[in-house]
């Protein structure tokens, strides 16, 4: 009996410690699980700051949407602060980010914070927002297409049409004229967007906007691209007070960090074709096969091709 | 004394049940419970709809009459002076000229045999396409001296712009009108930037392919509402010139248009005529890729008449007669008179040299 009540006793002590030792597990464990199932938690209402560092890209562009996506059905989240540094990129993602945050900014105020530059695609994208916030240094404008086609593509049009046996007059050609036109439609589309979105607020013409001046923050903010100077918080703040469930400063800030390359792959980094999101698409090249890649493509951006000659570009000052 | 077994038992349900529990409320929280139609809704802005968006490119259409009343002419193109312009871009002109009875040869000046003066004196008209070097003295008074006597000239050029690297370790280099010299001669030069436009009722398909109008009512101008230039400069008339009078502007840039650099809106010349000569302040309205946009298959047509209208005379000198005196040199300062070689009658010209 003595023997039996000290063996209950050792075991109350074992299962003790092994429950301690199991909830000290389940408290380490339980919050990092609750945050992936819910990013975030607590009963105030929320402001997100989802953030784009980088190119208007297919990849960049498909995390950000992801994001909103998720500020849009997160019931605790009531406005979005869009904290951003990106002179553009393609003009198909960039649209795509821009639908993405139009879409936003139609159900919760969207802020935007230009943390270095909004320019071209990455001003497409923000101009939705209901207002845009900038420092001295920001960068912002930039409205317009420019187009990237190998010159000898356009100019040996003759040549071109004796590589393939054609369906017709129309099938792989390339012409001045035809890139040209696009590339006024799509201004049309980038001009027109912004005017929708800021043409109250804009001093400029539809065509002084397109003639595609970057400005700086505090000429951005005399001339009606952005609305005020301020920092990240200043952006917070502002989204806070435009949402009506929102009252005073009784929010939460909760950030979506931008991933970047999360886990090893099992490929060579050449190969990675485009990342989207989580999603990584590998070229496997076969070499029976005629590889094609689009002959034209239009970037809205702010920049100049990263090359070796440009790294070197000197200003010389005559005299 | 517990088994070890029951123990870790314990620790897995309490540690299942607890992370269990968090997800199983996190997911609650997030949830909220509609189906995921209800929270779709598509978007079709305004301002990407087509009326908005598409642009309408000038249809390229019409086609390059030439008058063919006086006969069969002879056009020399000069090729002689860096001229960018090659055989293939002029093509569509060389046939309706062919058509029409005429000749467009594309030659040189600057045989060893031939002077200049020689050279065009064997042809109606010469038509001098974005020359990139100078005209020599000698070469710019046979010029004078073969409008004086009633040969007709066309000059096209364009104002200096940077062309792109070619090549690995290329580097970006200006390319400049060369004619300068020449055409400051008549009174008028290539000013010093180019123009743009950023209405879209100004331009065709690009803000540097602007649109000009005729300012006065000239065979020159006939049947033309629009002309559109892809590479234009403007023209800067010398209105203290003693032929300042005989100066007329053909046509005017539209409303809009501005210099590149310096965004001075104005009402641009860009193209004139002094009597035997025509100077426009472009090269591209000629070429193949644009020759059919808005009415330059006009203009052309009206260019290419006043070529081969032209009656030059006998006061320029020919090579038909005997020889007399020695050819002059090169560089002789002074006009031409340039006398024959009896030995070659035979025009010089022909052959693209460089």
């Amino acid at each position: 009996m003595l023997n039996g009540t000290n063996l209950t006793a050792s075991t109350v002590a074992m299962y003790i410690v092994v429950i301690a030792a199991a909830l000290v597990t389940a408290a380490v464990v339980a919050p990092a699980v609750s945050s992936v199932v819910q990013e975030t938690s607590g009963d105030e209402p929320t402001v997100a700051v989802l953030t784009l560092r980088g190119g208007t890209t297919d990849g960049n562009v498909n995390q950000l949407t992801e994001d909103l996506r998720e500020a849009r059905t997160n019931d605790s989240i009531e406005a979005v602060v869009l904290r951003i540094d990106s002179s553009g990129g393609p003009v198909d993602s960039s649209e795509e980010l821009y639908l993405a945050v139009n879409k936003t900014a139609a159900e919760m105020p969207v802020v935007a914070y230009v943390e270095g530059s909004a320019a071209s695609g990455g001003y497409f994208g923000i101009v939705p927002s209901d207002a845009i916030v900038v420092k001295p240094s920001s960068n912002v404008g930039s409205i317009g297409v420019v187009v990237a086609a190998p010159l000898e593509l356009i100019e040996l049009v003759g040549d071109q049409q004796e590589t393939f046996v054609r369906s017709g007059p129309d099938k792989a050609q390339i012409s001045k004229d035809s890139i040209r036109s696009d590339l006024e439609s799509l201004k049309n589309a980038f001009v027109g967007t912004v005017m929708t979105h800021r043409g109250d607020e804009l001093d400029l013409s539809r065509q002084e906007v397109a003639r595609g001046d970057i400005y700086l923050g505090t000429e951005a903010v005399q001339n009606g691209f952005a609305d005020r100077i301020g920092d990240e918080d200043t952006a917070i703040e502002m989204a806070a007070e435009r949402s009506s469930a929102i009252e005073g400063d009784q929010y939460d800030v909760t950030y979506f960090e931008q991933p970047g390359f999360r886990f090893p792959l099992p490929f060579a980094s050449e190969d990675v074709e485009k990342v989207e999101g989580n999603i990584v698409y590998v070229e496997r090249s076969d070499s029976d096969r005629v590889e094609f890649v689009e002959p034209v493509q239009y970037y809205a951006v702010w920049g100049v091709p990263a090359s070796q000659e440009n790294a070197s570009v000197e200003v010389v000052a005559n005299g | 004394m517990a088994s070890p077994r029951r123990l870790i038992g314990v620790f897995v349900v309490i540690v299942v049940l607890a992370v269990g529990g968090a997800a199983v409320v996190a997911t609650t929280a997030t949830d909220s419970g509609q189906a995921d139609g209800a929270q779709i809704s598509g978007q079709s802005p305004q301002q990407f709809q087509p009326d908005a968006v598409n642009h309408q490119a000038d249809p390229e259409t019409g086609e390059i009459d030439v008058d063919a009343s006086d006969g069969a002419k002879r056009i020399l193109v000069d090729t002689s002076h860096g001229n960018q312009i090659s055989r293939s871009d002029v093509e569509p002109v060389v046939e309706a000229a062919f058509e029409s009875g005429h000749s467009v040869e594309f030659g040189t000046s600057g045989d060893r045999r031939s002077s200049y003066a020689e050279t065009i004196s064997n042809y109606d008209a010469v038509l001098i396409v974005q020359p990139t070097s100078a005209f020599s003295r000698s070469e710019r008074n046979a010029i004078q001296n073969y409008t004086d006597a009633g040969g007709r000239v066309v000059v096209l050029g364009e104002p200096t712009q940077i062309q792109a690297a070619l090549g690995l370790f290329g580097a970006p280099s200006a390319v400049s009108f060369g004619a300068t010299n020449l055409t400051q001669s008549y009174g008028f030069r290539v000013g010093a930037e180019m123009l743009y436009n950023m209405n879209a009722e100004g331009t065709d398909n690009n803000f540097k392919s602007i649109y000009a109008s005729p300012s006065t009512d000239d065979e020159l101008t006939q049947g033309v509402e629009t002309v559109n230039f892809d590479q234009s400069g403007y023209v800067v008339v010398n209105e203290e010139h003693d032929d300042a009078d005989d100066i007329e502007v053909l046509y005017t840039s539209v409303d809009g248009t501005r210099t590149l650099e310096t965004r001075r809106e104005g009402e641009y010349a860009t193209a004139v005529r002094s009597e035997n000569v025509v100077f426009v302040a472009d090269s591209t309205f000629i070429q193949e890729s644009d020759v059919y946009d808005a009415d330059n298959e006009v203009f052309v047509g009206n260019l290419m008449d006043f070529l081969v209208s032209g009656d030059l005379d006998d006061s320029f000198p020919t090579d038909t007669g005997p020889a007399t005196e020695p050819p002059e040199p090169p560089d002789a300062p002074t006009p031409t008179p340039t006398p024959p070689e009896p030995a070659t009658p035979t025009p010089t010209p022909v052959g693209e040299s460089s």
